[in-house]
This record gives C-alpha cells, sequence and structure tokens, in this order.
C-alpha cells in the first residue's frame, strides 16, 4: 500500500501478498457490514420488539415518581406514595425481563453475522490467491480472524449499549411529552441539535480513529520485522538504526492517540447541548408555568427525572459508546471489506465465443470427464489412474513482464506440447520459470501473444474443465488438517480406496501413509510432523489419483532426495498423459523427452543432449552439476 | 516511591507527564465537586419552582452543568496524554533495550511475544497513571454522595448503605459464567484459523484445482458448532445482565421510599426526594468503577512483564575504534555451549590469515554456524576469545563492527523499505555506498537481473519483491558484498541457488574479492576445493584444517560432502 510511510523490512521466509491491502472504498465497508446482516431481519425484529419493552421503565418512571409525590407524599398519603414507587420497581423489573430477552436473541443476529463474514472472509483471502507474487503470512491471516472477532463482539456490544441507549433517551423523551406537553419545546430542539452536532462530529472521529489503528498496526509491523531480523541487524551493525525506525513508529502511534482525544473530547459538547440544557431550561421555565398553574409539582419531579435519569445519562453514554466502539467498528469493517468477497465465487466460467464450446471442452465431454454413458447405458467412472486424454496445448509468441519498465520474463516464447509430452523447464533461479508455467495454465493473464489450450485461448476455456485437466504441483506442498483421505481425494473427490493407495504406492509414498495410519489416518493442521519432503510425497500422490491430463510439477520434488525425486517422476510418466517438470535438478531435465531451456534472453526447446551441443549455458549448467555430484564410488568407498 | 519494583515501573511511566496528570487530577476534583453539587441545585430550583420562587437557582444549575461538562472534556484530553506518553515512554524504552540485547539474551524472547509486550503489555501498564485517577475521582464521588444523603436526611444515607449490599448480593449470586461455552468457542475458532491458514499456504494448489468453493467449505466446517457456542455464551450472559439491571432500580425503590416518608412528615422538601434519586445514581458510581480494579491488577502484571525484559543486561560493548589491519582472525581456546548447557564448538583455536578464504566444512550438527556467529562477533563465546587484526572483538565498538565484518546467511532477512535500502542497510548515512556501489554487489551477488525485471528496479518496494529462498539468498549476499568490510563471513548462503548460478557465485567470492578474508560455510565440494584452507568441523572440534586436496585423501572428510 502506498503512502503508509516505511515498512522497515521482511523476513524472506514469511512474506505478504503484493496487492493486498488496497484502500477500500468506504462503500465497500457498509456493503459488507449490510450483506453480512441481510439474513436476520426476523431476529432483528424480534430484538426490537423486546426493546420496547425494556424501555417501559424509561417511559414510565418519571410518570410514576411525580404520581408519587403528587398524590402520596406531597399529599400526605404515605402508603399511596409507596404504592406508586412499588410500582416504580415492578416496571424496573418488567424492563429488566425485555432487557434479558434482548441478550438471549442477540445470538441470533450476532452469530450469524460473524458466519458470513468469516465467510466471505475466507473465500476472499482463497480467491485472491497469490497474484502469482507471495503467500500472505501467518499473522495476516491471524490479524483477520482478530477482525472478525473484533466486528462480532462491537456489534453485540452496540446492541446491548447503543440499543438500550437510544431505547431509554426515547422512552425518557416520549414520557416527558406525554407528563408535561408545555415543555416538549425546551427539550426536543437542544436534544435533536445535539445529535446533528454529534453526527457531524462522527468523519473526523473516524477518520483518526483509523489513524490510530494504522499506527498501531504499523509499529507492530515494524517491531515485529527487526526482532525477527534481530541476527541480521546486528550483522548488519543497524541496532541503533533499527531501534531508531520503531521509536519513529511509536512517536506517530502517540501523536495519533492524541490527535483522537482531541476530537472525542469535542463529544462533551454534545452532552452539555443535548443532556444539560434542555434540564436548565426547563428549571428556568417551570415556576412561570407552575404558577400560571399549568404544572403540578408532580410533574415538574417527573420532567426532571426524565431529564436528569433518563436523557442525559443515555446520552452521555451513547456518545461514548458510538464514538469508540461504533468508529471501531467502521475502521475494522473497513479492514475486512478489503480482503472481502460476500458471495459465492463462478469458478464454471463461460467460455466467451463459439470456439470455447466446441474444440476443448467438447472434446472433454467426449473423454468423459465426470462419469458419461457407457455403450450399454450405465455409468462409466474414470478409473482415477487412467487419466483424461491430455490436451494440447500451443504457445505462440508469448511475452510477459512485471511492470512496463520491467525486463521481460519471457520474451517471444513459441512452445508445443503434444498430447503425452514429457517436457523439463530449466534455468537458473529467479528466471520465470513459475511465470511460465502460471501463463501456460491460464493462472496469469497473457500480456502479449497467445497460449491456446485443445485449440482455444486458455482464457476463453472452460474454466471447470481446464482445472481439472491441468494440475500443478507447487513447492510448497497443500496438506491439510483432516484424514488422510481427504487429503488425497483433493482434487478427485469420491475416489475409491484401492485408487487412492495405488497411487500412493506409485509414488513412493507408502511408508508414510502407513506411519500415519493408512487413509483413515489423520493429518494435523500445517501437515504437523511431516517433513516438506513427506508433504511433498502427499501432494505428489494426490495428483497422481485425479483425472488431470497435464501434469505441472513446479519444484514439486524439491524437498526429496534425488532417488525419491526420481521414483516421483517415473510414477507420472507411466500414468500417462503430458508431464512437465520445473526442474530443481539437472537430473530431472535429462529424463525429459525434451528440455526448455530459459536464460534470460531468450527460449531455446531441445533434447537435453542437442541443448548441450547448442547452449552454452545449458552446457554449463550439466559441467556445474557433474562436478557436483560426485560419483557414488568415490565417495562411498 | 513504592517497594515493589514493578509498582515502581507504573509510578515512574504515570509521571511521564506530570503537567497533564496535575491537570487530570485538577479537572477531576472540579468534576466531582461540579458532579455533587448539581443534584442539590436541581433540588433548589424544583423547591424554588414549586413555591414559585425566581429563577436564580435554575442558573445555577446550568453553570455547575457547564463546569461539570467542561472538567470531563478537558480530563479526556488530559487522560490521552498522559497515557500515550507513558505507553511511548515505556515502548521506546523496550525497544531500545532490546535491539542492545546479546545475541543469546534475545533468543530466549520469541519476537511475538516481544511484540505483543510492545504493543499489548506497554498500552497497559502505560495507561496506570489516568487509571488511577479515574478509581480515586469515582471512589469521592461515591463517598460524597453518601455524604450528601446523610445532610438530607440521615435515614437516607442508612437505608442506601444497607441496601447496596443486599442489592449486590441478589445481583451476584448468578455471577458464574457457563465457561462450557467460552472454552468450546475459544477451541473452535482456533480450529477455524488453523484451517484458514492451512488453506492460505496451500492457496496455490487451490488457485491452480479451481476449488476455491470447496475449500471454504472445508474451512468453515466448524463454522455451525462455533455459532452454537456463541449463542450459548449470549444466554448465558442474558441471565446476567437481568440481575444486573435490578441493582439501580432496588436501592433506588429504598431511598426513594424513606426520602417519600421524609416529605410526608415534612422533614424534607419535595427537592430533597429530586437530590436523593440524583445521588443515589451518583453513590452507585464507585460500583460502576469495579471492573477498572481488573484494569490495575492487569497493569501490575504487564509492568512485571515488562521488567523481565528490562531486566535482561545489554550488550557492554567495548568502545574502542578499528585497528589497523587487513583482516587477520585469531581464534583462541573459544568454546559455546548450547541453552541446555551441551558443548557446540569446545576449545577451537585458529588462525585465518589476512585475506585468506576458509571454507567451513562438517556435518549438520558439527558447529559450522556457530563457528561463523563466532568469527562475526555475532555470538559470545562462553570460553576464549576471537581477535581481529590483534583487538578481540568484545571491545570494538558495536557500530563499527558492521564495517569491519559483514555477514550473509542461509535464510536472511531483508530489511529496508526499497531493494536499494535493504542491499544498503545498517549503512550510516556518510558510509552508504553510492548506487553504483549498489549495482555492482548486486551483479556479484547474481542478483542483478532479478532487480531489472522488477517494476521499478532498484527502487522498487521490498513488499512488492517476489522472493524464492535462493533471490533472497542472493539478496542478502549483496548487502554484505556491498559494505566493503574487512571480512567476509557466508553461513551456508548459497544453498538454495542453482549450480549454475552457485558456480557464478562461488568464483566472485573466490577470484573477484581480493584482500577480504573470507570464511565461508559451505555443503558443496566445489567452493571447499576452490578455498585456500578448509575447516573441517566434527563435533564441536576441529578434525582437520588444511586445504582441500590434503583432507581429501581421508574418508571421512569426503563422506561429508555425500549426497543426501
Amino acid at each position: 500500500m502506498t503512502g503508509r510511510g516505511l515498512r522497515v523490512g521482511r523476513s524472506s521466509r514469511s512474506s505478504r501478498v503484493v496487492p493486498w491491502r488496497r484502500p477500500a472504498a468506504p462503500g465497500g465497508a457498509w456493503r459488507l457490514y449490510r450483506h453480512a446482516l441481510s439474513g436476520c431481519r426476523r431476529p432483528v425484529l424480534v430484538l426490537a420488539a423486546w426493546s420496547l419493552v425494556e424501555g417501559v421503565p424509561g417511559a414510565l418512571s418519571g410518570h410514576l415518581l411525580g404520581l408519587a409525590v403528587d398524590r402520596g407524599f406531597a399529599a400526605g398519603r404515605t402508603g399511596e406514595g409507596v404504592f406508586w414507587l412499588a410500582l416504580f420497581g415492578a416496571v424496573a423489573v418488567l424492563g429488566a425481563l425485555g432487557a434479558r430477552r434482548v441478550f438471549a436473541g442477540l445470538g441470533d443476529v450476532v452469530e450469524p453475522l460473524r458466519d458470513a463474514l468469516v465467510t466471505a472472509v475466507t473465500r476472499g483471502v482463497l480467491v485472491r490467491g497469490t497474484g502469482g507474487g507471495r503467500l500472505p503470512e501467518g499473522a495476516v491471516v491471524a490479524r483477520l480472524t482478530r477482525h472478525v472477532e473484533v466486528v462480532r463482539d462491537v456489534t453485540g456490544g452496540l446492541l446491548v449499549q447503543a440499543r438500550s441507549l437510544v431505547v431509554t433517551a426515547v422512552a425518557a423523551v416520549v414520557g416527558l411529552v406525554v407528563v408535561a406537553r408545555e415543555l416538549a419545546w425546551f427539550v426536543v430542539p437542544p436534544l435533536v441539535f445535539a445529535i446533528g452536532l454529534f453526527v457531524a462530529l462522527l468523519p473526523s472521529l473516524v477518520r483518526r480513529q483509523q489513524e490510530v489503528v494504522f499506527a498501531d498496526e504499523r509499529a507492530a509491523e515494524a517491531a515485529a520485522t527487526v526482532l525477527t531480523g534481530f541476527r541480521d541487524v546486528v550483522a548488519c551493525g543497524a541496532r541503533q538504526q533499527a531501534a531508531g525506525q520503531v521509536v519513529a513508529e511509536v512517536d506517530a502511534q502517540e501523536r495519533t492517540a492524541v490527535r483522537l482525544a482531541s476530537a472525542s473530547a469535542l463529544r462533551e459538547v454534545v452532552v452539555a447541548v443535548g443532556g444539560y440544557l434542555p434540564l436548565a431550561l426547563v428549571l428556568v421555565v417551570a415556576p412561570g408555568l407552575v404558577a400560571a398553574g399549568r404544572m403540578s409539582a408532580g410533574a415538574v419531579v417527573a420532567a426532571v427525572a426524565y431529564l436528569t435519569t433518563g436523557v442525559q445519562p443515555a446520552l452521555r453514554s451513547l456518545v461514548q459508546v458510538v464514538g469508540s466502539a461504533a468508529v471501531r467498528l467502521v475502521v475494522t469493517t473497513r479492514r475486512l471489506a478489503e480482503v472481502s468477497v460476500p458471495k459465492p465465487v463462478a469458478e464454471t466460467r463461460e467460455p466467451s465465443g463459439i470456439s470455447g464450446a466446441s474444440g476443448f471442452s467438447a472434446s472433454f465431454r467426449a473423454s468423459g470427464i465426470s462419469g458419461t454413458s457407457g455403450p450399454c447405458g450405465a455409468v462409466v467412472v474414470q478409473p482415477p489412474s487412467s487419466p483424461l486424454s491430455p490436451p494440447e496445448v500451443s504457445v505462440r509468441g508469448l511475452t510477459f513482464r512485471w511492470g512496463p519498465r520491467a525486463e521481460p520474463v519471457i520474451r517471444d516464447l513459441d512452445l508445443d506440447l503434444p498430447p503425452g509430452e514429457h517436457l523439463a523447464l530449466v534455468g537458473p533461479s529467479g528466471i520465470g520459470k513459475s511465470t511460465v508455467v502460471r501463463l501456460l495454465t491460464g493462472l496469469l493473464p497473457v500480456e502479449r501473444g497467445e497460449v491456446l489450450v485443445g485449440g482455444v485461448r486458455v482464457d476463453q476455456v472452460d474454466q471447470r474443465a481446464l482445472r481439472r485437466a491441468v494440475a500443478l504441483i507447487p513447492q510448497e506442498a497443500y496438506v491439510f488438517g483432516g484424514t488422510v483421505r481427504e487429503n488425497l481425494a483433493l482434487l478427485a473427490p469420491g475416489t475409491d480406496d484401492a485408487s487412492l493407495l495405488r497411487s500412493v504406492a506409485e509414488v513412493g509414498a507408502q511408508s508414510i501413509v502407513d506411519r500415519l495410519g493408512g487413509l483413515d489416518g489423520s493429518l494435523d493442521h500445517g501437515g504437523g510432523t511431516l517433513s516438506a519432503g513427506e508433504r511433498q510425497l502427499l501432494a505428489a500422490a494426490r495428483v497422481h489419483a485425479s483425472a488431470a491430463g497435464l501434469v505441472i510439477l513446479d519444484e514439486a520434488t524439491s524437498h526429496l532426495d534425488p532417488r525419491a525425486e526420481e521414483r516421483v517422476e517415473e510414477a507420472f510418466v507411466r500414468r500417462g498423459g503430458t508431464l512437465v517438470v520445473v526442474a530443481h535438478r539437472l537430473s530431472s531435465a535429462m529424463r525429459a523427452r525434451r528440455v526448455l531451456l530459459l536464460d534470460g534472453d531468450g527460449a531455446l526447446v531441445g533434447r537435453h543432449d542437442e541443448l548441450r551441443a547448442r547452449s552454452s549455458l545449458y552446457a554449463h549448467l550439466v559441467d556445474a552439476w557433474h562436478t557436483d555430484v560426485p560419483a557414488p564410488g568415490m565417495v562411498r568407498s | 516511591m513504592p517497594a515493589n519494583r514493578a509498582d515502581r515501573l507504573l509510578w515512574r511511566t504515570a509521571c511521564r507527564s506530570p503537567g497533564w496528570l496535575v491537570s487530570l487530577g485538577g479537572v477531576s476534583v472540579v468534576g466531582a465537586v461540579a458532579a455533587l453539587l448539581l443534584p442539590d441545585a436541581v433540588a433548589r430550583a424544583v423547591d424554588a419552582a414549586l413555591a414559585v420562587g425566581d429563577a436564580a437557582a435554575a442558573w445555577s444549575t446550568l453553570v455547575l452543568a457547564v463546569l461539570l461538562v467542561a472538567a470531563d472534556g478537558v480530563g479526556e484530553l488530559a487522560q490521552a496524554h498522559c497515557a500515550a506518553s507513558g505507553t511511548a515512554w515505556l515502548r521506546r524504552r523496550l525497544t531500545r533495550h532490546l535491539m542492545a540485547l546479546e545475541m543469546r539474551e534475545h533468543r530466549r524472547f520469541a519476537p511475538g511475544d516481544m511484540v505483543s509486550r510492545l504493543s499489548g503489555d506497554a498500552a497497559e501498564a502505560g495507561g496506570v497513571g489516568p487509571l488511577c485517577v479515574q478509581l480515586l475521582t469515582a471512589l469521592v464521588v461515591s463517598l460524597g454522595a453518601v455524604v450528601a444523603l446523610a445532610l438530607l436526611d440521615w435515614w437516607l444515607a442508612v437505608v442506601f448503605l444497607v441496601s447496596v449490599p443486599v442489592a449486590l448480593r441478589l445481583a451476584g449470586t448468578h455471577l458464574r459464567r457457563t465457561n462450557d461455552d467460552v472454552a468450546a468457542y475459544q477451541r473452535l475458532s482456533g480450529e477455524l484459523s488453523a484451517r484458514l491458514l492451512d488453506a492460505v499456504r496451500g492457496v496455490r494448489t487451490i488457485e491452480a484445482a479451481g476449488a476455491v468453493e470447496r475449500e471454504v467449505g472445508r474451512v468453515l466446517r466448524p463454522l455451525p458448532a462455533l455459532a452454537e457456542a456463541g449463542r450459548g455464551m449470549w444466554r448465558s450472559q442474558a441471565v446476567l445482565v437481568w440481575r444486573a439491571g435490578l441493582l439501580l432500580p432496588a436501592v433506588e425503590v429504598a431511598v426513594l421510599t424513606t426520602a417519600g416518608m421524609g416529605v410526608s412528615s415534612g422533614r424534607m422538601s419535595v427537592g430533597d426526594l429530586v437530590a436523593a434519586a440524583g445521588y443515589v445514581a451518583l453513590g452507585m458510581t464507585a460500583i460502576r468503577y469495579g471492573p477498572h480494579l481488573t484494569r490495575l491488577a492487569r497493569a501490575r502484571a504487564a509492568a512485571a512483564r515488562l521488567l523481565a525484559v528490562l531486566d535482561v543486561p545489554t550488550r557492554a560493548g567495548g568502545g574502542r575504534p578499528a585497528p589497523p589491519g587487513a583482516g587477520r582472525i585469531v581464534l583462541c581456546g573459544v568454546s559455546v555451549h548450547g541453552e541446555r548447557g551441551e558443548p557446540l564448538l569446545s576449545s577451537v583455536d585458529l588462525v585465518v590469515p589476512e585475506g585468506a578464504m576458509v571454507a567451513v566444512v562438517g556435518r549438520s550438527g558439527s558447529g559450522k554456524s556457530t563457528l561463523a556467529a563466532v568469527v562475526a562477533g555475532l555470538l559470545e563465546p562462553d570460553r576464549g576469545q576471537v581477535l581481529l587484526d590483534g583487538v578481540p572483538l568484545r571491545d570494538l565498538r558495536s557500530d563499527g563492527m558492521g564495517a569491519l565484518v559483514a555477514c550473509a546467511f542461509e535464510r536472511p532477512t531483508l530489511l529496508g523499505a526499497t531493494v536499494a535500502d535493504a542491499i544498503a542497510y545498517g549503512c550510516d548515512v556518510s558510509s552508504r555506498p553510492s548506487p553504483e556501489a549498489l549495482r555492482s554487489a548486486a551483479a556479484a551477488a547474481q542478483v542483478d537481473d532479478v532487480i531489472a525485471r522488477l517494476p521499478r528496479g532498484m527502487d522498487t518496494p521490498m513488499d512488492a519483491v517476489p522472493l524464492s529462498g535462493g533471490e533472497a539468498q542472493r539478496f542478502g549476499l549483496a548487502r554484505a558484498l556491498a559494505r566493503e568490510a574487512r571480512v567476509l563471513v557466508l553461513d551456508d548462503a548459497m544453498s538454495s541457488v542453482d549450480a549454475a548460478t552457485e558456480a557464478r557465485l562461488t568464483h566472485a567470492v573466490t577470484s573477484s574479492l581480493p584482500g577480504r578474508t573470507r570464511v565461508v560455510v559451505t555443503h558443496r565440494l566445489t567452493t571447499a576445493a576452490r578455498a585456500d584452507l578448509v575447516l573441517w568441523l566434527d563435533g564441536g572440534r576441529v578434525r582437520g584444517y588444511a586445504p582441500h586436496h590434503d583432507l581429501w585423501c581421508e574418508p571421512d572428510y569426503r563422506s561429508v560432502f555425500a549426497v543426501p
């Protein structure tokens, strides 16, 4: 996010997605919140109904007090006075009962709200994906979950407090106007004016509260960065510099807190105008009204009681609560709106253009992607170990760069991947091998040139069919908390156990699955005790068991030893279909039928020995590889 | 000054902005007095109205109200100033202290824990001054209200004091929370976060499989149970609320009945009854502030947690400037123990001649990284010493070290706002490398082609730089090369790059850095073969220190380089 000041740094391991923190339009927050509340109209009505009950004491208490004075104590009839006060108490019990029902009903509003927000955030995080960049770090996820809880708590708190305060204030005003109509002119206009003033103050409160939140986040981030990278700070002789950067953020934090307070202090004016001015006015005009016989002693007592125990404290608390909690709600919801996607995403993008409907996807339907009718009319379930007929992929004049001033990652690439091809992608690290793979699979939009899958442009292909036909295994394996079976059948839900176990055995993950307790064994979150290599093996078994006809291993075996890596690659060759391997070791290239060499200036395609003769870079890579792999006899003598 | 050390820290925190604290105290007194006088003024005004008196009493109500509001407004400002300056003082102190710690001490604290002390505990402890003022004011107002009731009619005070504990008891009998729902809620919401984190880590797979909605469903599976636990929490709170809601009315009815009887018997005026209602509400102020007492307890606990860090001694640090020399390193009897006392290095003696390149090899756990850290001055040995050009490292000025010894690591943390800042990180303004120097360091580290592909080259914010492990390593290497230090320590700093790049890097390190002493931890045969000397470590001891080809005849040495 630009304009958000200094970011001191970042660990190379934990990194964040680039285009994440876009400043959301204020409307986005409101839309998200309204969407999240849209399902709870009925509970809200129930809440409103009980609120009326809760408001009864507010409306009646002053009047009852006045009656106790007028008909009871002031008239010397103590018994009647006590009776009216007892009624005052009974009404208070009724109000408390209403408050109790309100609380019991809160869950029906607040919990669905939280559900909707969690869903929107989860979807948003997953839809946004990586944007081709780095993964969002755990801290970001943790912060999002915390934000959702804040919205839940604050909404609950507002419904409890602000709602009850509004009810109290309105009830008191209504009670007062009924008891002494003449006083309405001295009470209602200042109150309305005060509320207007408060509404006018709100935007600046929201702004300053937002500054506080940002300043807090920046300071925490700055501290986290230098504390995580303390070794590097020390090694760079930058202790003072690092401390200085954090202290600068702390100073900024202090300034924003004070700025917020000076905006908040203005809220007292609202209390003065709305809470105390009516009281003073009523007391000033009361003698005249009493003298004219238009008000009784009880009415004066009632009016003062409504103002001092109803309107004034309610307004004071309301201004406090709304000024902090509601402002916090707005700010937090805005942060959530930046990453949320409230409605389900359409993963079945309809092909645009006639060609899309024929060609590739049509050929897919013919090949029976999801169990078509066989010759005898019986449903033929595609055996997962025999993949779909792989699509033909061809690339023409493909060029891609990350920014207008940047060097292209890939320039004018031509490439054909006939069905059954086994291609290795080779090149120095950082050259853009993963970018090429993402372009080939339509995960990154093509800038210039075209990528055709089954003769159709990759952005016009039916997305669901494409994602089923193509399986990409990235370097970091996705292993989640659940059973081994769930993990393995991720890409082909419903695959039978025998096929899953066959794939497990093929890629050499048998011992891991056995250790985990078979398919019913469970995995901890984040893969728990599994090593990075073991996770990669499970990910390989999962894709092996899927129906994908084109399999891409994007350094997917980087944590395996060379022998295990070879076994995985051979398993995919035996499986059939097209195989593309982004090579982590050169041995992957030697096993491939053809090699695509990226060297920054251009790309070369050919067989291993051809490239060795044609490209000095490739020859260099091969030499470097050989010198570093001592012959086994030499070492293990 | 309080006797307890945590309390002493809180005391000093509260005194950070004495001016604001005193004004907070002042306006609190004004506010409390105005609040206590207000019900009486209202009562007099009511009496005046009923007796067809004049309106002067009404105006005094207005004056008191204005005073009260002004006091609250100024109080809020003073409170924020006190809390903000106290908090910031603690944060600055803690930050400087953390940054001055010895590496070894620093490792005792997890970064996340430190951040939470910096943000959470410092804020908790920083607001202690205004908190105490608030609590005191509430107490004074409550006591004042009881006195005011007694002045109206001493029976009122008696009834108030008797009815409050009874009402509290009534409200408090069910104050036990149903902890089951709370525990379930916390557990399920943790489960949800863990699932989301799983999915986020696998987002590339999910994206490639087009399985977003399915995985959203998987992540959200605990949601219904979570919502049920949440509803349970609200239901149990409802019971609490209903009892608490009866507290004030119960006391009010008791006191007002007493006052009403006073009115009937002519002892009290109608205005007095109105005043009694006002003082009952004020008298309950202290009860409303009851929960704030837990904040005070939390502030003390937070201060203790801050002290736990502030008590760790910082690096002593010598004051000697850089000695003349060309980077000769001598280790005399250097031993380092691990956290549980296990030896990591055992009496290592070593001389690295100026300008030499020494490769450090050995199996994992043999002490290579520890040795690199000791040579780089990152780790103080438990015994023995390290001399750089004849001067013990620990005697050198800590901020001058960066110019003498430069390090690169297997997993560097890149600090700095932009690419250029990250490479020049730690160089003060006077010695910051020129743009050309940065570019040539980047070229030597084989990272210039990566920078060329970035949207804004050297000025690209680090946030926007997608880095693989190998790229991060090369940025770290560029950072080490950019400062023209006498000694270069590379701790496995080229392990994640491909073979061809590594060959070029090794070439850069072995041949294009004449005159610099280099200590290179490595697993690779080629690097060891090109070094002037190989230091072979085994179990924290020096197993051999000789050129590569002299050691090669030993089978144990060759097995160090075996492919895993």
